[in-house]
Formats: structure tokens, sequence, C-alpha cells
């Protein structure tokens, strides 16, 4: 945990193009947010599924404030254990509970005139969201087994990978907490929403490999990119970032092949194409589907050829053209309904 | 923003009018407003006429190529940020690694699942509202500023 505030020593102003890379309009949009929300003084509410970089970005809002020279502390609510999340954000005097040897300051107070980050705060017991809530309005802090209450000047930028309004709907958060929280929300896109930006972020990160390995040549083959743009990262940008680190160290060359990526990466980029086995076995098979996914292929086969001129790809298959255009109104946009159920997104 | 009830509007760009209506009748089950488009420079006439959400390009079109239009699009402020989604065939890598320099959204192979195609238009709206909340809360923190040193 960030106890001290290491960020002042830094000489060059801080830079939020630089932290938080991407040329995808809701990005761009991001970081003029985070510049305007920073100098604001306000509550923030980060909502974005995991590996978005909240963190980043709570960070970032922390830079540019008025705070930037005052600590940052991020607190993840989920992984302190419920009874110890009090004592450990609001501190707790000697004697409060067993095993309390002597008094303590909370993280609250660690974070006094600076930036508190209270990530996965969907998490927190909803007896602590409402001393929370005390916080943000009173500003004041009572330890654990304290009876004076004492003030403490804390921004509070809290982060959620759900939803959080969903979990007021099912009375898992406080709804007074949720809309003390969120007087500016700020929703990070997932990496699979914004792929236009998967070149530039690997391309961010083998540079900054390289930087650390002066004299590593490394690359990546344009098979490999686009098998990278085609895979929807369910971890979003951390997993991109771990996965071009992996790549780097099983590279023994100067170049990342597809040969390289784990299967399922490459197999989400080439979707597969079995071979029609025309085999009648015992349990039979159902000629209709097995002719229209054959015709599918062969059409699409066909008008990759010619560069999508249908009439030459119909002629390619001896087909008219209208019994071409059929053909492709059946199997050749819109996969039959027979297959819909089987296709995994 | 006052605009709760307006249906998304989605752009079906294809020089076969059958796929375009295929494709067409599919968004509109799903509760889209399709907008129908038979060429490259339809689309660029049709794009400025109406407010389109997002864009589904079939990349192959013998007149102007779907390359053509994506560099179009992205070439005008007014229609770069409208999300476009390209349909190629299923192993057509060439065509994607071009999408992908061009800065394509995303992308859907043929055929298209039925599920695929509302949830891939479904992600790109979500992406555009992610945008303009943020362009909301700005404008909120600019107004209390400004009421603020007044």
């Amino acid at each position: 945990m960030a106890q001290q505030p290491k960020i002042s020593e830094r000489e060059t102003p801080f830079a939020v193009d630089q932290t938080l890379i991407g040329a995808h309009p809701a990005i761009a949009k991001l970081r003029a947010l985070i510049e305007r929300v920073a100098s604001a003084e306000v509550t923030v509410l980060i909502t974005g599924e995991s590996g978005t970089g909240k963190e980043v970005v709570a960070q970032a809002i922390h830079m540019l404030s008025l705070r930037s020279n005052q600590p940052f502390v991020p607190v993840n609510c989920a992984a302190i254990p419920h009874d110890l999340l009090e004592s450990e954000m609001f501190g707790h005097e000697r004697g409060a509970f067993t095993g309390a040897a002597g008094s303590r300051h909370g993280l609250l107070t660690t974070a006094n005139r600076g930036t508190i980050f209270l990530d996965e705060i969907g998490e927190m017991p909803r007896g602590l969201q409402a001393k929370l809530l005390r916080v943000l309005e009173d500003g004041v802090v009572r330890p654990v087994g304290a009876d004076r209450a004492t003030r403490v000047d804390v921004r509070v930028i809290a982060a959620s990978n759900v939803d959080l309004a969903d979990s007021v709907t099912r009375g898992a958060f406080r709804e007074d907490l949720f809309y003390r929280l969120q007087v500016v929300p700020i929703v990070i896109a997932p990496l699979r929403e914004r792929r236009s930006d998967i070149p530039l972020l690997v391309d961010h990160f083998l540079e900054r490999i390289r930087d650390r390995m002066p004299g590593r040549e490394i690359a990546i083959s344009r098979e490999a990119m686009v098998a990278l743009w085609s895979y929807d990262w369910p971890g979003n940008v951390r997993e991109l970032e771990n996965m071009v680190e992996r790549l780097v160290i099983l590279c023994e060359g100067s170049i990342i092949d597809t040969a390289m990526l784990p299967e399922n990466l490459v197999a989400s980029a080439r979707p597969a194409t079995p071979p029609i086995k025309v085999k009648l076995s015992d349990g039979g098979l159902n000629l209709n589907n097995l002719v229209r996914e054959l015709e599918g292929r062969l059409i699409n086969d066909a008008l990759k050829q010619t560069g999508g001129n249908k009439q030459a790809a119909a002629r390619l298959l001896g087909l008219k053209r209208t019994t071409f255009s059929a053909k492709l109104r059946r199997c050749g946009v819109i996969a039959p309904a027979s297959l819909d159920d089987s296709e995994e997104a | 923003m006052d605009e709760a009830i307006r249906l998304p509007q989605i752009m079906v760009v294809d020089d076969d009018q059958d796929t375009v209506a295929i494709l067409a009748h599919h968004l509109q089950r799903e509760g889209f407003v399709p907008i129908q488009a038979n060429s490259g420079a339809q689309c660029l006439k049709l794009v400025h006429e109406n407010e389109v959400d997002v864009i589904l390009l079939d990349l192959m079109m013998p007149d102007m190529d779907g390359f053509q239009v994506v560099k179009a699009l992205k070439d005008d402020p007014e229609t770069a940020e409208i999300p476009i989604i390209m349909i190629t065939a299923r192993d057509d890598m060439d065509a994607r690694a071009e999408g992908m320099r061009l800065g394509v959204s995303d992308f859907l192979a043929k055929p298209v699942f039925r599920r695929q195609l509302a949830s891939r238009v479904r992600a790109q709206l979500e992406v555009v509202e992610t945008s303009r909340s943020a362009t909301a809360a700005m404008d909120r923190l600019e107004a209390a500023r400004k009421s603020r040193s007044q």
C-alpha cells in the first residue's frame, strides 16, 4: 500500500496520455474527463471490467489534482477480510478488540489531505458503508473503540467492476452512499469495445520492453497482430499487457509470430472450418445442413477469389446470377438457425 | 440527455439488395432502426442525412470497395467517430488486417450468427453511450465551475 507521497519527487509534469494509451474516441473523452474532474475536488465512481485500468484512472485524477503531492492510498475492499476492513480504514484504539495492543491510525487518516482509492467498493459490508457515508458527509473519522471522532480531509475515489446501480436494486449497496459516490461517474469501456486501440497498445508495450532491455530487437508479424486484434480479451488491457510480455519472453528470434500465440487466441481469430467428412455413419447425418454448409463455403471462396464480384463468382460456380443470389441469401450472410445455438460468441 | 426513447439507427451497406434486406430484418427484430444502403456512395450520402449510430459494412463491393468507404468515413470529422463493423469472409485475414489498419471497430465473419450480430452492434452502442456520458459529466462540471466563479 502506498504510504508515502512518492509521487511528489516526479520532475516532469504528469501526462495523462502517457498513462491511458489509446486513440479511440471513448478513451480520448475519458482523458478529457479525467483532466476536468481532477481539479473539481468531487467524489468519483469509476466503473469498468477487471483489467480496464480503474486504478490507473484514479491515480491520474489524483496526480492532476491539487492534492498531487499528498498521499494516494489505494485500498482493495475485496482483498481485506470484512472484519478487518473497518479497523484498517478507520484505525483503532488500544484494547478496542482482542489483539489490539496499541492504537493505530487507519488508512483514511493516512490519506489525510490526499486521496483514498476504494477499489471494489461493492464488496464493502453494509455496516461499514454507513460509516463511510459519514466520512463523506461530515469529514470525520471515528477509530474503532474511540469515543471521539477526528476531522479528515480526504478525497474519495471509488471503483467497481460491477454496475453498483444493480447492487443498489438488489439491496446489497446503500442507495444514499451510491448517490454520494457517483457525483461524477466514469465508465471505462472494455478493450473488445475499442478494438482499434489494440495495435497501439501492443506497440506501446513492445516499446516499453525495448526501453527496459536495450539491444533487444522485437517486432510482431502482421498475422499475429490481426489475431490479437480479433481476440475478445476478457481480462482487458491487463491481459493484453501480460500476453505481450509473455510472448516477448517466449520469442527466441526478433519476430513474434502466430505460431507462438496460445491456441485459444488463434482459434478465435481464425474460426475453425472443420473439413466436411462425407461419410455416412450409423447415426446418419443431416444432408440438408451438410449441403448448405458446403454451398456456403464455396460461395464465400468464390466471392473472395473474384474480389466480391457476384457475376464472376456465379460463373466460377457454374451458376446463373439469380441462382447464385438466392443461394447467397440462404447461406452466405446469415447462418442457418440450426447453427445459431451451437455458436459461442 | 432527453433521448431515452430514440431507437439506435444502424446502417447496413452491401451491394446485394437481398443481403441488406436480410440484415435489416434481423436488426429490426432486435429493436434497431436499420438504414439500408446499396453502395459505398449511397452510404456516404445517407450517413449525412441520418443520425447513424453504427455502420455494418460489407467489404466486398465491386464499385467502391469497403476500404475506400472506411477511409472516406474516417477522413470526414463528422463521421469519423461512428463505429464501423466490417463483414468479411470467414478466413479472409488480409481483409481483416486492412480493416484493423484503417481503424474499423469490429468485425463479423460470414455467415453471421444472429446472436453475434446483435451483441456486436450492442457493444458498439455501449461504447458510444460511454463517450456520451463522459461528455455529459464534463458539461456538468463545467457548469458547476462557472456558477462557482460567478
